[in-house]
Order: C-alpha cells, then structure tokens, then sequence
C-alpha cells in the first residue's frame, strides 16, 4: 500500500522477496549438518548396547527426572493410622527405655552445666525488672566488698626473684 | 529417657515465648514432646508435623539451591521452626513475638538429642 513501512502481506506469499526476507531464507535449517561425536565410527567388538541396557537406562532417566520434578498436587500425604501411631511411639518408648542408664548421666551433666552457667537467659525480664529493688544494708554491703575486691586485684604486682630467659650450658 | 526430657524441658524453659520442643520421625510420630499448655494443639498432631519431613523438605531441595536444612513458618500469632536432622526432625513452635534467631541457635543445645536419639532409637 501506499503507507511507509507497510508491508505487503500478499507479496510475501506469494514468494517474493522484501526487507523481511531473509537473506538466507532456510537455508540454515534446511542443510543443518548431522552433528556426529567423533567417536561414532569406533564401534568396539561387543560394545553393542543391548535393548535391555537401553531400557534400563531409560528407566533410569525417568526415574531420575520423576524425582526431580516438584510436583507438590501429585503427592499423598501418607497419613498413619491411629494404631499405627500408637503402636510406634511406644516401640520408640521402649527402645529409649533400653538406652537410658548411658544417657542417664551423660543428660544429668548436661542439665547441670546448663543451670550453673553464670550467664544464662533470663526468660520473662519484665517480671524481674518490676521486681521490688534490693534492701539498702545488702547495696552498702555489696558496693562495700566489691570496691575491696577491686583494691585487691590492683594490688597485685609481679615479683621478680629470677631472670625469665635462662641461658642453657650449651657447649 | 526421663533425663533426656528434661533436658529438653529446661532448654524450652530458655527462650521466651518458646512453647513447644517435639522430636519427631517422618510420619510426625514423636520421640520426645515438650509442650507448654499454652501451645497451640493443631502445631502438635502428627499430620501437622509430618508434612515438613514428608513432603516440604524434600521438595524444597529441589529448587537449585542445595539441602534443605530448615523451615521457618511465620504465622498471625506463631511461629514454627522446623529442622531436618534426617531421620529425625525437630519442630520449635513458638509465639510469634520469640526472638527467632534465638530459637534457631537451639539447633547446636538440641543436637546431643538426635544424635542420641538417632542412634538408639531408630533402626
């Protein structure tokens, strides 16, 4: 037509050429070469691969594609059944109960050493902290021990009696 | 087993606003259960449980990305934490005001567990 930059369905079936065209028309796809390994005229005696071998692998692709699908609709939730629930928590119970005088001491150590830290979590620290403050003689007395305690530490100095490097009799 | 509980109990004692402590397999059955009454019970039935190990891990390490190791779940008024320790899985449910980087620190407190648990109880 007459339009710039139009282009004309017709000519283009009908075999003509226009700026669409291209240049190569299909020239790419139609003389694609055969893309061959250059392994593929070795065929060593014997190494024909067997139709089970070959089902086998394709099995193995499907089996390892089907596991590689994320396919959350396909898959049931394997719900167990009451007694069975019962059943194997109490199997579970029994087999603890077998192990229990190892783990005994080894969860006493462990609880202990979890309560004794110095540092520990204090869960609920609002309760703490609207707690009554501490007596005035237990203050006195802390700040009392504590600033002796203090005039102790920088009280204590390195003697020096004897010489750190000691030279060995080397002959 | 009694000592182990406790064990349990005293770390759920630990973090604020953690309700509940449970050690389950696969199927959500438990190994060891911790609650405080205040847990919300649907956190706690098996079916609940069970579809971290049975279905969401598994296609979680799926994506490209690796392993996965862990789920946080964010709900309106909890939180649950679950982490693959493969046989076993741990579930931490807890408020949703609970500091959670707290709650997944737990994982090295709650190892010793599984490990032991793993070891003696599952074939």
């Amino acid at each position: 037509m007459g339009c710039c930059c139009s282009t004309d369905k017709d000519s283009n079936q009908n075999g003509e050429s226009n700026e669409r065209t291209h240049l190569l028309g299909n020239a790419v796809s139609n003389n694609t070469p055969i893309q061959r390994t250059p392994y593929d005229g070795l065929r060593y005696p014997g190494s024909v691969p067997k139709p089970t071998d070959e089902q086998s692998a394709l099995n193995k692709i499907l089996q390892q594609t089907a596991t590689n699908v994320i396919d959350v609709a396909a898959l049931d939730s394997h719900n167990l059944e009451q007694h069975e629930y019962v059943e194997r928590a109490r199997q579970y119970i029994q087999k603890a109960q077998a192990v229990q005088p190892v783990l005994l001491s080894k969860y006493s150590k462990l609880i202990l050493a979890k309560n004794s830290a110095v540092l520990k979590d204090m869960p609920a620290i609002d309760n703490l902290l609207i707690d009554s403050p501490i007596c005035v003689m237990n203050y006195h007395m802390m700040m009392k021990n504590s600033s002796k305690i203090s005039k102790a530490l920088n009280e204590i100095h390195i003697e020096h009696k004897e010489d750190l490097v000691v030279p060995f009799a080397i002959p | 087993m009694e000592e182990l509980r406790k064990y349990v109990a005293c770390i759920l004692q630990r973090v604020d606003g953690l309700l509940a402590i449970i050690i389950t397999d696969r199927d959500g059955v438990p190994l060891v259960k911790v609650a405080l009454d205040s847990a919300p019970e649907m956190a706690l039935r098996p079916s609940y449980l069970s579809t971290f190990s049975a279905m969401a891990t598994d296609q979680a390490g799926k994506l490209g990305v690796g392993k996965n190791n862990k789920i946080i779940s964010i709900y309106s008024n909890y939180q649950v934490i679950q982490m693959n320790k493969s046989p076993l899985t741990i579930s931490l449910i807890a408020s949703k005001t609970a500091n959670t980087g707290q709650l997944v620190n737990l994982e090295n407190d709650l190892l010793v567990v599984v490990n032991d648990l793993a070891s003696s109880v599952v074939d």
